[in-house]
């Protein structure tokens, strides 16, 4: 090779460093998220939807040029809702992909263990448990919760049951998982709070093949409305199947998972599932005229495509939460003016009805709390139509 | 109380015939295999596609129910027991069907979803039946007669005979030239089909649920620990007791004392009557 020729591939080497190094300077690093989400395992299919939400929102931000410029890079880590495998990945998150923020993971029993971890470690994290334990502005400052809590769900079940239908001898039914002990047990304190007493009360294992025991004893204490507290759909079909085929008119009031989608299988009658009422929100509950609420509609248009032909199979109220939390960090980040942790608490804190599809979030200093009482409402169980519910009669 | 009688005996009728299941295995291996209580899945879920995906008529489905148990079986020997045994002596065997069953109940789940699914009527009959109804007595029906057919199997069947030769001695049988590989792999078969058949009977009462594996595969085994391991009659008596204590204790107590009461009743038998109710103390001459 001559000098030419050396000249010429010292000048390309050259060009090519100079192009490499002035692209680096003009792309700023991407914003890292990392998001614990148990897409497989026993508890996949709210986790699945979530996922759903948050892919769109990462890929219409990015579409749009990013968070102030930076893109979203976003580190997806299959739990399968084993709290062990959610400590690990949430440990990998914080060191050694050295994430700027921590959406999940989506079960409760998983972010107990993974919210300390993530406190210690001073990074952001959004929690999308309702379990109360998970928030304390104290121990874990940087955690902030986008979903309501488990009482958000217990009072307006309850305030349904004895307000509008006028009951005051529940029969409460629970599971024997963690989540179903500690809501029954909450959902008992809840009823005295308000001077009712519980004529029955019993925790099933949640795989426990029939209820028409617990059904006959709870109308044999006189119960004129039961109250089951399970997210187990295979129970909570049983508990209706148990009703119906007892010929019982009693009305069953519930947690949400008494109206999703795989129930109405799993009943031997489709109007087993009539008079049953449960915990929905606002964002996904169709108004008389039987539309959407706007922002849920919006969304709804845009990521259809996405979740396939035809109606809706699942939940959509779970899209919008897992739509809602990469908002959230957008807000947050732009705000903050960047990443640092204790300007992003700052500015959270400061948050006040922050609009998002799934619901209007505020949180405070002292409230880590951001989902809003009057989000929520209650559904008709059997009325599932392309993602979204009726509400409740009111009278 | 009536209906917590007939749950239990359904349900320990469910857990009778896993047991049976774990016996046969158990007769020529010697190994308690963790996969049992998957077979039983296997065949809820297999028999719920069949009948309310595929649409195939119900003697197909309990046909592709009871091939689909009987090769999880012959899997379960070829991976997870042939060369574990053939290489050591020590329990391994716990381990390798461990694995082989979180794999088996995760490769269900990812296929099948991880919901309850309904499973479909089996025979022309009104929901009002209430405990007249198939649910509650077609695994009763399924267990008695895999209990039945297994002690006519082991007393007039050649192969029976060849099981019973191997549970007594196996190194004997195969020095009298039994091939002991091949009627290990046939046990593991039938275990799987038998199995997967309990299941198919019990698909209405539990649902098609991928995650049933493991809660059969214990509590199968404290009905053959409570009825006395390699026997079936102790492996019927086994179930019944276990399913009318878990129910008549969750009518009694409430549910979250069922799994400790069930427990309890193991350790109970363990320590008054190691040998299970039906079982042969084993005398080692010295």
């Amino acid at each position: 090779m001559g000098n030419g020729g050396r000249f010429a591939r010292a000048a390309g080497i050259a060009f090519g460093l100079i192009v490499l190094a002035s692209a680096a300077q003009a792309a700023p690093p991407p914003l890292r998220i990392g998001w614990l989400s148990s897409l497989t395992g026993a508890l996949s299919s709210a986790a699945i939807a979530q996922n759903q939400g948050v892919q769109f929102a990462v890929d219409e931000i990015n579409a749009a040029g990013g968070i102030a410029g930076r893109k979203i890079e976003l580190l997806t880590y299959d739990t399968a809702g084993d709290p062990t495998k959610a400590v690990n990945f949430a440990k990998k998150l914080v060191f050694e992909d050295k994430v700027q923020f921590v959406i999940g993971p989506v079960n409760s029993g998983e972010s107990l263990a993974t919210v300390p971890i993530l406190a210690k470690a001073g990074i952001p994290n959004l929690v999308i448990g309702a379990l109360d334990e998970l928030i304390d502005p104290h121990r874990y400052p940087l955690a902030f919760r986008a979903i309501n809590t488990n009482r958000q769900w217990i009072s307006p079940a309850n305030d349904y049951a004895l307000k509008v239908l006028k009951r005051s001898k529940v029969a409460l039914i629970g599971d024997t998982s963690g989540y179903g002990t500690a809501s029954t047990k909450a959902a008992a304190e809840l009823l005295e709070k308000a001077g009712v007493k519980p004529v029955y009360s019993v925790l099933v294992d949640p795989n426990k093949t029939d209820l028409t025991d617990e059904m006959g004893k709870a109308r044999a204490a006189g119960a004129d409305v039961v109250m089951p507290w399970s997210a187990a759909t295979g129970l909570l079909a049983r508990v209706l199947n148990a009703r119906g085929e007892a010929g019982w008119k009693v009305p069953v009031v519930g947690h949400p998972a008494l109206m999703a989608p795989p129930i109405r299988k799993l009943l031997n009658k489709p109007e087993y599932w009539e008079n049953a009422f449960a915990v929905g929100y606002v964002s996904t509950t169709y108004t008389a005229d039987g539309k959407l609420p706007e922002r849920t509609q919006a969304l709804l248009s845009r990521i259809r495509q996405k979740l396939g032909t035809g109606e809706l199979d699942l939940m959509f109220w779970w899209v919008a939460l897992g739509y809602d939390t990469v908002h959230i960090v957008e807000h947050a980040v732009k705000a903050a003016g960047g990443t640092e942790p204790a300007a992003i608490q700052k500015v959270l804190e400061a948050t006040h009805e922050l609009k998002g599809v799934f619901a209007t979030y505020s949180w405070s200093p002292t409230q880590h709390n951001g989902f809003p009482d009057h989000n929520t409402l209650m559904n008709l169980a059997n009325t599932f139509h392309d993602g979204s519910f009726q509400a409740a009669p009111q009278q | 109380m009536l209906a917590a009688l007939v749950t239990g005996i359904a349900t320990g009728a469910v857990y009778a015939a896993v047991a049976l299941a774990y016996n046969l295995m158990f007769s020529t291996s010697k190994v308690l295999s963790v996969t049992t209580g998957h077979l039983c899945m296997l065949g809820g879920v297999l028999g719920a596609w069949a009948m309310g995906n595929a649409h195939l008529p119900m003697p197909v489905a309990l046909a592709l129910a009871v091939a689909g148990g009987g090769l999880a079986g012959w899997i379960t020997d070829v991976v997870a027991i042939r060369r574990v045994l053939a290489r050591s002596d020590e329990h391994l065997w716990l381990l390798s069907t461990l694995a082989l069953a979180t794999m088996l109940q995760q490769a269900v789940g990812l296929w099948w979803g991880t919901e309850p699914k309904p499973f479909p009527r089996l025979l022309a009959q009104d929901f009002g039946a209430g405990l007249g109804d198939q649910k509650y007595w077609l695994p009763v029906v399924v267990a008695a007669a895999a209990a039945l057919g297994l002690e006519l199997f082991y007393r007039r069947t050649l192969y029976g005979k060849l099981f019973l030769a191997m549970s007594e001695d196996a190194f004997a049988a195969r020095a009298r030239g039994i091939p002991t590989d091949r009627i290990r792999s046939l046990s593991y078969v039938m275990a799987g089909m038998l199995g997967a058949l309990a299941g198919f009977a019990a698909g209405q009462l539990t649902f098609a649920f991928f995650a049933l594996g493991l809660t059969l595969t214990l509590n199968g085994f404290i009905a053959l620990a409570v009825g006395g391991l390699g026997s079936n009659r102790g492996a019927l008596a086994g179930g019944l007791a276990l399913g009318l204590v878990n129910s008549l204790a969750t009518y009694g107590l409430g549910g979250e004392y069922q799994q400790t009461i069930s427990v309890g009743l193991l350790l109970l038998v363990l320590l008054l009557r190691p040998q299970g109710l039906f079982g042969v103390r084993a005398l080692r001459p010295v």
